[in-house]
């Protein structure tokens, strides 16, 4: 029989969630560095190189490039070189799907069991807490945004409903980005999406580093956690610069010059083409 | 105006005097009894030299006649020790959390005309007025046995000798009154009316903070797999969000976000090598 006073509960048998809770949470925490994070960087930094590019180039294979060719030349490489040679691609996406499922909708439903206060008590460290919630929703909307349209090709949902093309990394980034080959309005708004989503996702990546040491118990005493904080900071804004200037490349890059550039690679390289059919995106 | 968020004077150049004779309001949320609505009301005071909001509250009772000339029931408050170590009078004054007693007007409202609002603590239920219910702090103690267990049938004679750095660690920790301040300013830890639901949501800092100190303890230490296993599980350490508000509310200073950390990583040894059959 269960009987409950007012002041002892009874409690029923712990469902398998709660059983688990410690697992669950610690892995919630885990996946957001491994894969998601390490994912993270990764993307960041190859598509940095839009801007960083030329000087990855080796010498003699990039003679007479300016820095915006060599920037499209070399993440076009990188680009070519995940869609053709990375093995297991479609496992290592999976991976990352599943994790991503994990992290958000635990995450939510974690979210949703506190109540930010930020109006009484405005100490930075609560505005992280806040923040690092919203930076987790609007993250969601994004993530499923980008990769609806440019990985699956929902193009319905991109204006001027250009698809994007692996053997066209720059061209057709940067029309799906603007809108078209010219700015629209629901491209400017597309791009400040991705301005918006980059920022708090990065955000979300640092402050989540930070917390993660304090819940696995990385960082105890205070200087600890201060420290570690600005190792944090560092590593985040490092991410920043990495996502900003991805970002203002592949919008003020001009489409037609990097088309331009895309196609003499085809041309160069006619393996790639045999492999998967190249989009017809001259125009 | 107020001029001072802090009652320590000790440290800060020195303040014009307040002003003597001053007639200042004490806004108050009323409510009388719970689930009954509640409103505000104001009455003028004139605090009396080194007077807190406790000796003022004791005037509004002498007299309880609103700034509008209405008799009103004398408001109800609770309190105990007036030197802030008891934590039973925690209210939110100027929407923030900390002991009435220690709440100096001279400091706090020292200018004619100055407003101090009070309102009960928002995360416990209201007995009345500014009086609330913090059972669930002390049932939070109970759940992580903050005891040293030393009951036997026959004399267990001295317990081992503690370091004079392990005293250091804990002395502060010692410290804590479960006043609620804590719990008051997380955005992780929200009114639960229920006890049914006190196991289920958040523990809050000071329950493991006053884990952490028993756990040092030499004697205390022999409970420390049974607090482990609740603050490892729903509505424990990984609940904790990291705000950080609750170190920062602490009236007693004590390094609650140290507390936690040092928890946590207790519990991640403690999981780990439960993982792997201890």
């Amino acid at each position: 029989m269960q009987t409950a006073t007012s002041n002892t509960t009874t409690p029923a048998s712990p469902s398998w969630f709660e059983k688990n809770y410690f697992l669950i949470r610690r892995l919630h925490s885990l996946t957001g560095i491994v894969p998601i994070g390490v994912f993270l960087v990764a993307h960041l930094i190859t598509n940095s190189s839009l801007l960083w590019g030329r000087a990855g180039i080796r010498p003699g294979d990039g003679e007479g490039l300016s820095l915006t060719e060599g920037g499209i030349t070399y993440f076009q490489k990188e680009v070519t070189w995940i869609n053709t040679q990375v093995p297991h691609l479609l496992l290592i996406e999976i991976t990352l799907w599943v994790a991503i499922a994990f992290h958000s909708i635990l995450g939510i439903a974690f979210a949703l069991t506190g109540k930010t206060n930020t109006s009484r008590y405005a100490y930075q460290s609560n505005w992280r807490y806040a923040l690092q919630r919203f930076s987790g929703y609007v993250g969601i909307a994004f993530i499923f945004y980008h990769v609806a349209t440019l990985r699956w090709g929902w193009t319905f949902l991109v204006p001027g409903g250009t698809q994007w093309s692996h053997h066209y990394a720059v061209s057709t980034l940067t029309m799906a980005l603007r809108g078209g080959e010219q700015w629209t309005p629901a491209g400017i708004a597309v791009s400040l999406f991705y301005f918006l989503g980059i920022t708090l996702l990065i955000f979300h990546f640092a402050n989540g580093l930070w917390t993660a040491a304090i819940t696995w118990g990385l960082t105890i005493s205070t200087s600890a956690q201060r420290n570690w904080g600005y190792a944090c900071l560092a590593i985040g804004s490092g991410l920043m610069l990495a996502g900003w200037s991805a970002l203002g490349v592949a919008v003020l890059v001009d489409p037609a010059k990097a088309r331009a550039i895309e196609q003499s690679m085809l041309k160069a390289a006619p393996q790639a083409p045999l492999q998967t059919q190249v989009p017809d995106t001259d125009k | 105006m107020i001029t001072s968020l802090t009652t320590n004077a000790a440290n800060q150049p020195a303040k014009p005097a307040a002003t003597p004779g001053r007639t200042i309001t004490l806004r108050i949320k009323r409510c009388d009894g719970p689930g009954k609505p509640s409103t505000w009301q104001d009455f003028h005071v004139r605090p009396l030299k080194n007077a807190n909001i406790i000796s003022c509250l004791q005037q509004v009772a002498l007299n309880p006649v609103t700034t509008d000339g209405q008799r009103v029931a004398p408001v109800v408050w609770d309190s105990g020790c007036l030197e802030e170590v008891c934590g039973s009078c925690t209210m939110v004054i100027n929407g923030k959390v900390r002991q009435s007693c220690s709440c100096l007007l001279d400091d706090y409202a020292p200018n004619e005309g100055d407003v101090v609002t009070l309102e009960p603590m928002t995360k416990f239920p209201v007995v009345r007025d500014l009086w609330v219910d913090r059972s669930r702090v002390f049932h939070a103690l109970k759940r992580v046995k903050a005891w040293v267990p030393i009951d036997g049938t026959y004399n267990l004679g001295a317990g081992p000798k503690e370091t004079p750095a392990n005293q250091e660690t804990r002395y502060v920790l010692s410290t804590c009154m479960s006043c609620g301040c804590c719990l008051e300013a997380c955005p992780q830890f929200n009114m639960e009316e229920q006890p049914k639901d006190w196991d289920q949501a958040f523990i809050g800092a000071h329950a493991i903070s006053q884990a952490r100190l028993f756990n040092l303890h030499p004697t205390g230490a022999q409970l420390e797999r049974e607090r482990l296993e609740v603050l490892g599980g729903v509505g424990g350490i990984n609940d904790c969000g990291n705000a950080q508000n609750c170190v920062k509310v602490c009236p007693k200073k004590i390094p609650l976000t140290e507390s936690i950390a040092a928890i946590g990583r207790a519990v991640t040894i403690h999981k780990v090598k439960q993982f792997f059959g201890r």
